[in-house]
């Protein structure tokens, strides 16, 4: 079940994106502060959900791309980064009544580490503890669980951090970046994302897999598509009904 | 001509062959106990044959480059397995083939935040935080970049925190003063208790100690000439987020931050809007205190106009002025960076001499020069193929010349290299390429373009006009360059 990624609005996306692909999403990945876009489901978190909701794909996965020099930087600017990370998706959360968490309680939280990225140990561990941490909603289930977007065949730090990391810092899922065959989302190629466990004995691995970029493939609609080895969409807040 | 150049300095960049290794040892460097990055000093290769003679007669001093030279001063994390023959070694340069470069040399380690530099790029100034039996010592340290020797030092002791407190400087320099102001994020632990949380190896459940944060801020007064600190005076601003972003005239601070948002009673509720505060420099009692549009702080680019009013850009396509007198935001739209696509960009923004503001967006392959003085009407724009790695750092993949005539920036992502184009006209004007692809480009205060690679040797090094000059080796994954 594919879905796609993007930094413009859904609901200025989703019908281009049909129109280009012919399939709905299962599930829409969005930018969530400390990030670039992460303005768009800041600032009107009802109409991205009713994007998401009318795109067929009722479900909104999180990432967060901080300023990228931070990722190789201290603790400090590890928890820094995850806090308002966390305060973002909780923002988020209270904006829209029709917004759920997974219902089996597990949202994945994913880091973005861009190629030419590095990412350090005090970054992540800091970073991912204040993730698996946080009181969501004073709910007490501690639903959010670190994860992480790279190419782990790069040559910066990334997967040997992974490996390093011990308990609730083990990422719940890797999102891959490569290889990148293109497709479609009717045309989704056999899963083949590049894994951690083939340059480090990192225990993460790549659940989901981005196969297209816009830049890279050619797309016209503003969307990256991505596939999961598992239903991603159990892994993203539900849109329950049209807000 | 080039190829072979490169394989020359390659060759020299190569074990044995290169300067004195240099490692990185906590013992010779600036070192602070909560922290990861690093900082080496590295003399500007367009320089080397100066200050390689008196280096070799100086022996290392401090000061060994002397007036007139700069050192480049890298900002990264260290390779986990050093670097074969040394963490750090230069190369020949081919303008001064008999000599190579003083070996670059460890400065500081264990930031626990980015340098920050200076308007005038002389100084740079480096927080450590140490962990004290009163509380955490907070120091900073004001590098000359002219030397890369420590000019001032000075710490304070934050108390009465919980053991495990998490401390985040921002040092900010007060154009024209002395001042380096410092926003401290100081996050403190609370509320351990057992919990069970689905663990998805397993899919059995794990018993967590969950931690929860609090942040809060204070400010701090460094003075740059004495060496004192004033200060720490307390906002009592929690629950707050710890990001915030700053900026300073030579009169007041900015401060954006953020209250903490809470869970909603009913929903929908809407987050929390930031607040912009304007601090007398040297108080910690804002003058005025106004609401901010959105987004949150969060590492946006920030500068000073000439008329003391501050300036963020937001969303990657527009600049909220904050003013001088009231701290109250005006927002205007840069047309040419609104362009969306599937991946976010992150900007730059710098302030010029000439009181305009350079802005780029590599994700869209575009930059602009604007004029705050007019509306921020757009003065002049280049179009350019985006890199191969926009997102990534370091942030810096396009440079204006110092007369802000020929825009630098890396190659795109199929060609690789870097180009020149004129500013005037927007057209191409140059470029250089041997397939390799660049991450990072910056231009030295000597005109020397020196790009960042993912492997050694990490550095080449440019003449303006884009003929390679050489090329260095070092153990750091650079993010940034100063």
């Amino acid at each position: 079940m594919a879905g796609y990624d993007t930094a413009g609005p859904i609901h200025d996306t989703y019908v281009s994106a049909r129109d280009e692909f012919g399939r709905d999403p299962a599930f829409w990945i969005r930018y969530f502060s400390p990030s670039p876009a992460a303005d768009i489901f800041a600032d009107d978190a009802v109409a991205e959900s009713a994007g998401a909701w009318a795109s067929g794909g009722p479900y909104v996965g999180c990432v967060s791309a901080p300023y990228q020099s931070r990722l190789s930087g201290s603790a400090a600017e590890g928890l820094a980064d995850a806090q308002t990370y966390a305060a973002s998706m909780l923002a988020a959360w209270n904006a829209v009544a029709q917004l759920k968490l997974p219902s089996n309680n597990q949202l994945w939280c994913y880091l973005d580490q861009e190629y030419s990225t590095s990412l350090s140990q005090s970054y992540w561990d800091a970073w991912a503890n204040y993730i698996a941490d946080y009181n969501f909603a004073n709910l007490r289930t501690y639903p959010l669980y670190p994860a992480l977007y790279c190419d782990p065949l790069s040559p910066f730090p990334n997967c040997s951090i992974l490996a390093a990391a011990g308990g609730v810092t083990i990422p719940a899922s890797v999102w891959s970046s490569e290889p990148e065959p293109c497709g479609s989302l009717a045309s989704v190629p056999f899963y083949d994302a590049d894994e951690c466990s083939s340059v480090s004995r990192s225990k993460a691995g790549s659940h989901l897999w981005q196969f297209g970029e816009q830049d890279a493939c050619g797309f016209s609609a503003n969307v990256d598509l991505d596939v999961g080895n598992v239903i991603t969409a159990n892994y993203c807040f539900r849109v329950v009904s049209d807000p | 001509m080039h190829m072979r150049a490169l394989q020359r300095a390659r060759a020299a960049a190569s074990p044995g062959a290169a300067g004195a290794a240099v490692r990185l040892s906590r013992r010779e460097m600036l070192a602070g106990g909560i922290g990861a990055g690093a900082l080496v000093a590295l003399p500007d290769i367009s320089l080397a044959g100066r200050a390689a003679a008196r280096s070799a007669r100086a022996a290392g001093s401090a000061g060994s480059a002397g007036s007139g030279s700069r050192y480049v001063l890298l900002y990264g994390t260290p390779e986990a397995t050093s670097f074969p023959g040394g963490s750090v070694a230069s190369a020949l340069s081919p303008a001064s083939r008999a000599r190579s470069l003083p070996a670059a040399r460890p400065v500081a380690t264990q930031l626990t935040s980015a340098p920050v530099a200076s308007a005038d790029q002389s100084s740079v100034a480096l927080v450590t935080v140490d962990a004290v039996p009163s509380g955490a010592q907070v120091t900073l340290t004001v590098v000359d970049a002219a030397s890369a020797a420590i000019s001032k030092q000075g710490s304070l002791t934050i108390t009465g925190i919980a053991d495990g407190t998490s401390i985040l400087p921002t040092p900010v320099f007060a154009p024209g003063t002395a001042t380096i102001a410092v926003v401290l994020a100081i996050t403190e632990p609370a509320g351990q208790r057992l919990a069970r949380k689905a663990d998805p190896a397993t899919g059995g459940t794990r018993v967590i100690r969950p931690v929860t944060w609090t942040s809060r801020h204070a400010l701090a007064y460094f003075n740059s000439d004495s060496g004192e600190f004033t200060g720490p005076f307390h906002l009592g601003n929690a629950p707050a987020l710890a990001l915030t972003t700053a900026a300073a005239n030579s009169f007041d601070l900015f401060l954006w931050t953020t209250r903490e948002p809470q869970p909603a009673q009913a929903r929908p509720q809407s987050p929390p809007l930031p607040w912009v505060s304007v601090f007398p420099l040297g108080s910690g009692q804002a003058r005025a205190s106004v609401p901010s549009p959105a987004p949150w702080p969060a590492s946006e680019p920030v500068v000073t106009l000439a008329t003391g009013d501050a300036a963020r850009l937001v969303n990657g396509r527009a600049v909220q002025v904050s003013s001088a007198q009231t701290g109250e935001v005006t927002q205007t739209a840069i047309a040419p960076l609104g362009v969306t696509r599937a991946k976010p960009s992150a900007v730059t923004m710098e302030s010029r001499p000439d009181g305009t503001v350079f802005m780029t967006k590599p994700g869209i392959g575009r930059a602009v020069v604007a004029d705050p003085a007019d509306s921020f009407r757009v003065t002049a724009q280049v179009d350019y193929p985006a890199p191969a790695a926009p997102g990534g750092a370091p942030a810096s993949k396009a440079v204006l010349s110092p007369a802000g005539d020929t825009l630098y920036v890396l190659g795109g992502a199929k060609t690789g290299g870097i180009s020149a184009y004129d500013v005037a006209t927007g057209k191409l004007a140059g470029s250089y390429s041997h397939g390799r692809q660049y991450f990072g480009l910056y231009q030295l205060p000597s005109g020397t373009l020196l790009t960042l690679s993912p492997g050694n040797p990490r550095l080449e090094f440019f003449s303006p006009g884009l003929s390679l000059l050489g090329t260095a080796a070092t153990n750091l994954h650079v993010s940034a360059v100063f």
